[in-house]
């Protein structure tokens, strides 16, 4: 028998693992490629620098990276979101950090968003104020049905468990829409029309009535998702609300 | 993928993955369970105390029956939605029971969707029994995942939901089956493609779920997703009738036949196909091959047609270990033609796509008018029907009872060398009166210990077919070691005395392969031997190397006279005139195998026969003792059989 394959072989590799946590400090491989990592750290430099821009600002009106004097081009032409205070956006829409987004989404791998919850949280409460809640993006019930699991709830509870701040998750998606991929900007915003309510009772909407809410989702191109849903949140009485997304676009000429 | 509760007008109760039955009017539930939640559903139901148990009688292998009465079909359809509403998660999903049957004519043209009106049009379709017979030949021996059926809907230009239909159709003829695709049993999750048991676990809306981490290259599966197996039922009776009928019939033979009128008979092959045609008295069946096999060769061919011919199941296995370069994927070709003609099944299945692409051709010219599937991770077409298939070992966990006959080269290569998935996906690919051929050059200790125990017969070839021995390995004691960022001074004086004198000596013969342990140290040992030879040309290569593609074909034409390369050029790689020279050849990385291996590039060719080896270390391992006995031993054995002159 093979020594790996012999029932000792795991107990040895908790061994060493132990032993080395002890002796040297820890290491892991950034998030998005191999690079080793120090302690804490959930993307390497490079990673970092090339994906979330640190450095640069965000467009206050849709979210998008890079946008200068904070807003961009079409938020500028008044083409954006209208009823939201204002949308981040953590991370550019591409290559690795796109990858591990629809790997999240469509190979069944929620359990990676783990690691994420720190880092996301320490960005949200940087540009964002304080909210008296947090409200994920409904997902329709049958491809809810079919994935198991939401993403955006999956995010905002991961902020619910890192900031302390309670999930208010009456939001409803009602009527199916096709995927927003492949939509132009107009289609888009028809698409969604009158694609959510809130489902609350009287309780649940007073205790949400004259709050500020960041509402959280994955990813964010048109903003028109977020649109939809601030809508239905300040019909009810919702006093501000802000987007909060994973990863956007970015404002061209960067 | 969804399954969902239809609960006929009847009284039947099924779990589907349409959202009708054929003209059964009934009701659906929406929006649809994942297959392993709706089984739990089921089972809920059953084991309920409140006497529906007894209202739902279980059938054996039918849907299980409520009764016609109405009052009896509420009261399931109640039940079912309170075991649905019990979790909160669940609860918000909305369920409802909902008229079922022929949904899509009941809409206006204009309310459908545009997938839907696809679908309508399909089914409007005129061929539709063609149809069918083309999708069970498509699916037949596969195992197939979500993401599988919806590249065969591409493929084949439908929608997802016709391929959806085709399956459940061949489903409820118990063709095929439905499973889930991550089980959890005795409380240990275990994917049901590749037999992985250490799987990530998640929190679902239905409760725990897991996720498969090792066999995701093919496409993810979790313990929501479903397979698609076929049991290979129908093709059976096909061919038992297809044989009735008609003996001759497969691409192979056809071809065979004609060839024969073209090529002269020869010695080799007739020796070769002697006892053939007493096996099959009509039939017309003949390998036509560019080549004319050795004297090893015929003899290890035999004994590889013999096992392939034998009604007995026993041993599993036949292990074929050839010297490196003695022609062993050519040996396998007269068993090929011989199951082929028998109506069989025959997979060849090699570690790495750039063995399949070399692969492919050589069988393709020996068997011509043969249609064989190649199938790679980058295979444009994946879903055509044949008796005989080329893979990497990955596309072995797609199919499920599907070859009569498996030829795994390099068995001992990356990656199937211990990796439980492709062990288990082969036996998963075997019919259950299969047979397996494996091949190697360089066996592990583990099979070694299977052809001990009896399990695995052992075939050899150990000579090549110029009939020279086989190049002995010398080695060479260097004491101070190879790492070129510790040369300088007195070190570079040894290497002066130890090395370049040996690299010279062999550039004399031809190519000098360099192999080096790590590949940080090819680039430093290029500009060592650069300012050594400095009129010589001097390359080298290491797996992530973009160019590597473009160095090894001018390697081939004989551009340098100094290669340096990590194991990348180890095996599957014939280097006209190539003489070899290890460094650190006692590093870990370089195992017994891996040094028999990288002499194998030596003397290769009959133009170039001979040749020189050199192992370079510090110490002699007993890997190093090892390799060098193993090739000796081969040159004994041929000796003995009178191989080699």
């Amino acid at each position: 028998m093979a020594l790996k394959d012999s029932p000792v072989w795991p107990v040895w590799q908790e061994f060493k693992k132990l032993a080395h946590s002890l002796l040297y400090e820890s290491k892991s491989a950034c998030l998005l490629c191999e690079t080793l990592v120090v302690d804490d750290r959930v993307f390497c430099r490079e990673c970092e620098s090339i994906y979330f821009y640190p450095e640069l600002e965000r467009c206050r009106g849709c979210g998008k990276i890079g946008a200068s004097q904070g807003i961009c081009k079409d938020c500028a032409d008044g083409k954006g979101p209208a009823e939201l205070s204002k949308v981040v956006a953590w991370g550019h829409y591409t290559g690795a950090w796109r990858e591990f987004i629809q790997g999240v989404k469509f190979k069944a791998q929620p359990y990676l968003l783990k690691r994420i919850s720190k880092p996301l949280g320490d960005f949200a409460i940087k540009h964002l104020p304080p909210p008296n809640f947090l409200v994920p993006v409904p997902m329709y019930p049958e491809r809810l049905a079919q994935r198991g699991f939401n993403q955006a709830e999956l995010i905002a509870s991961l902020l619910h468990w890192e900031l302390g701040i309670p999930l208010w998750d009456k939001l409803e998606r009602i009527h199916f829409t096709t995927p927003q991929v492949g939509l132009g900007r107009k289609e888009r915003l028809k698409n969604l029309e009158s694609a959510f309510r809130i489902n609350a009772s009287l309780q649940s909407v007073k205790l949400i009535k004259g709050s500020k809410v960041w509402l959280v989702d994955d990813v964010l191109t048109t903003g028109a998702t977020l649109e939809h849903c601030a809508k239905e949140l300040k019909k009810v009485g919702v006093a501000e609300v802000y987007g909060l997304v994973l990863a956007a676009g970015m404002e061209k000429g960067n | 993928m969804l399954f969902y509760f239809y609960l006929a007008n009847n009284g039947k109760l099924y779990l589907t993955p349409l959202k009708e039955k054929g003209q059964e009017e009934g009701q659906v539930l929406l929006p649809g369970l994942p297959l392993s939640y709706a089984q739990y559903v089921l089972q809920e139901v059953q084991t309920r105390k409140n006497g529906l148990s007894k209202l739902l009688s279980q059938r054996l292998f039918k849907p299980p029956l409520v009764g016609s009465e109405e009052s009896k079909r509420e009261e399931l359809k109640r039940e079912i939605l309170k075991i649905l509403r019990k979790t909160p998660e669940l609860a918000k999903l909305n369920w409802q029971w909902q008229c079922g049957g022929q949904p899509l004519e009941r809409g206006k043209d204009d309310c459908l969707s545009r997938e839907e009106k696809q679908e309508l049009a399909l089914r409007q379709k005129p061929d539709c029994q063609g149809l069918r017979e083309d999708f069970r030949q498509r699916i037949e021996g596969r195992l197939l995942a979500g993401a599988d059926l919806k590249r065969l809907a591409g493929e084949w230009g439908l929608s997802f939901e016709e391929v959806i239909r085709c399956c459940q159709e061949v489903a409820d003829q118990g063709e095929a089956e439905w499973l889930v695709a991550v089980k959890k049993e005795q409380g240990t999750w275990q994917c049901q493609r590749c037999g992985e048991t250490q799987l990530e676990e998640w929190t679902s809306i239905y409760g725990a779920a897991a996720t498969c981490p090792s066999c995701k290259a093919l496409g993810a599966l979790s313990s929501l997703n479903v397979i698609y197996r076929s049991l290979g039922t129908h093709s059976l009776k096909k061919q038992k009738e297809a044989v009735r009928e008609k003996p001759a019939k497969t691409g192979i033979q056809e071809s065979l036949s004609q060839k024969r009128q073209e090529l002269p008979p020869q010695g080799s092959r007739e020796l070769l196909f002697q006892g053939f045609q007493e096996l099959f008295p009509q039939r017309d069946v003949e390998l036509a091959p560019r080549w004319e096999l050795s004297q090893a060769q015929k003899q290890a061919a035999q004994e590889v047609l013999a096992f392939v011919r034998e009604d007995r199941a026993i041993p599993e296995g036949v292990l074929l270990w050839a010297a490196c370069g003695a022609g062993k994927t050519e040996v396998c070709f007269p068993a090929i033609a011989s199951a082929l003609a028998q109506g069989k099944k025959v997979l060849f299945a090699a570690p790495r796509q750039d063995v399949v692409r070399d692969v492919a051709p050589r069988i393709q010219e020996d068997f011509q008018g043969l249609k064989s599937i190649v199938l790679t991770g980058s295979s444009p077409e994946r879903f055509c029907q044949g008796p005989f298939v080329i893979a990497t070992t990955h596309q072995i966990l797609r199919f499920y009872q599907a070859f009569d006959l498996i030829f795994l080269d390099e068995m001992d290569a990356f990656p199937y060398h211990g990796n439980k998935a492709l062990a288990w996906g082969l036996k998963q690919a075997l019919k259950p009166r299969g047979k397996l051929v494996y091949l190697t050059a360089t066996p592990s200790p583990e099979s070694l210990a299977a052809v001990q125990e009896g399990r695995l017969k052992l075939i050899r070839l150990p000579a090549r077919h110029h009939r020279k021995p086989l190049p002995v390995p010398e080695w060479r004691q260097v004491p101070q070691g190879f790492d070129p960022q510790h040369v300088g001074g007195k070190e570079k004086n040894q290497l002066s005395k130890d090395v370049f004198p040996l690299v010279a000596i062999l550039a004399q013969s031809g190519p000098v392969l360099m192999f080096v342990p790590k590949i940080s140290w090819v680039i430093p040992w290029v500009d060592l031997l650069q300012c050594h030879f400095p009129q010589w040309q001097i390359a080298g290569s290491y797996s992530s190397d973009p160019q590597r593609q473009e160095k090894i074909e001018n390697l081939r034409r004989g551009k340098f006279r100094v290669f340096v390369s990590t194991s990348i050029l180890e095996r599957g790689v014939t280097i006209p005139n190539a003489q070899v020279l290890v460094l650190e050849a006692d590093h870990e990385v370089f195992d017994e195998r891996a040094l028999v291996q990288m002499a194998g590039r030596v003397g290769r060719t009959k133009e170039n026969p001979t040749g020189i080896v050199f192992y370079l270390s510090r110490n002699k391992t007993s890997s190093i003792k090892r390799a060098i006995a193993w090739i000796k031993e081969q040159n004994l054995l041929s000796k003995e059989q009178g191989l080699i002159d």
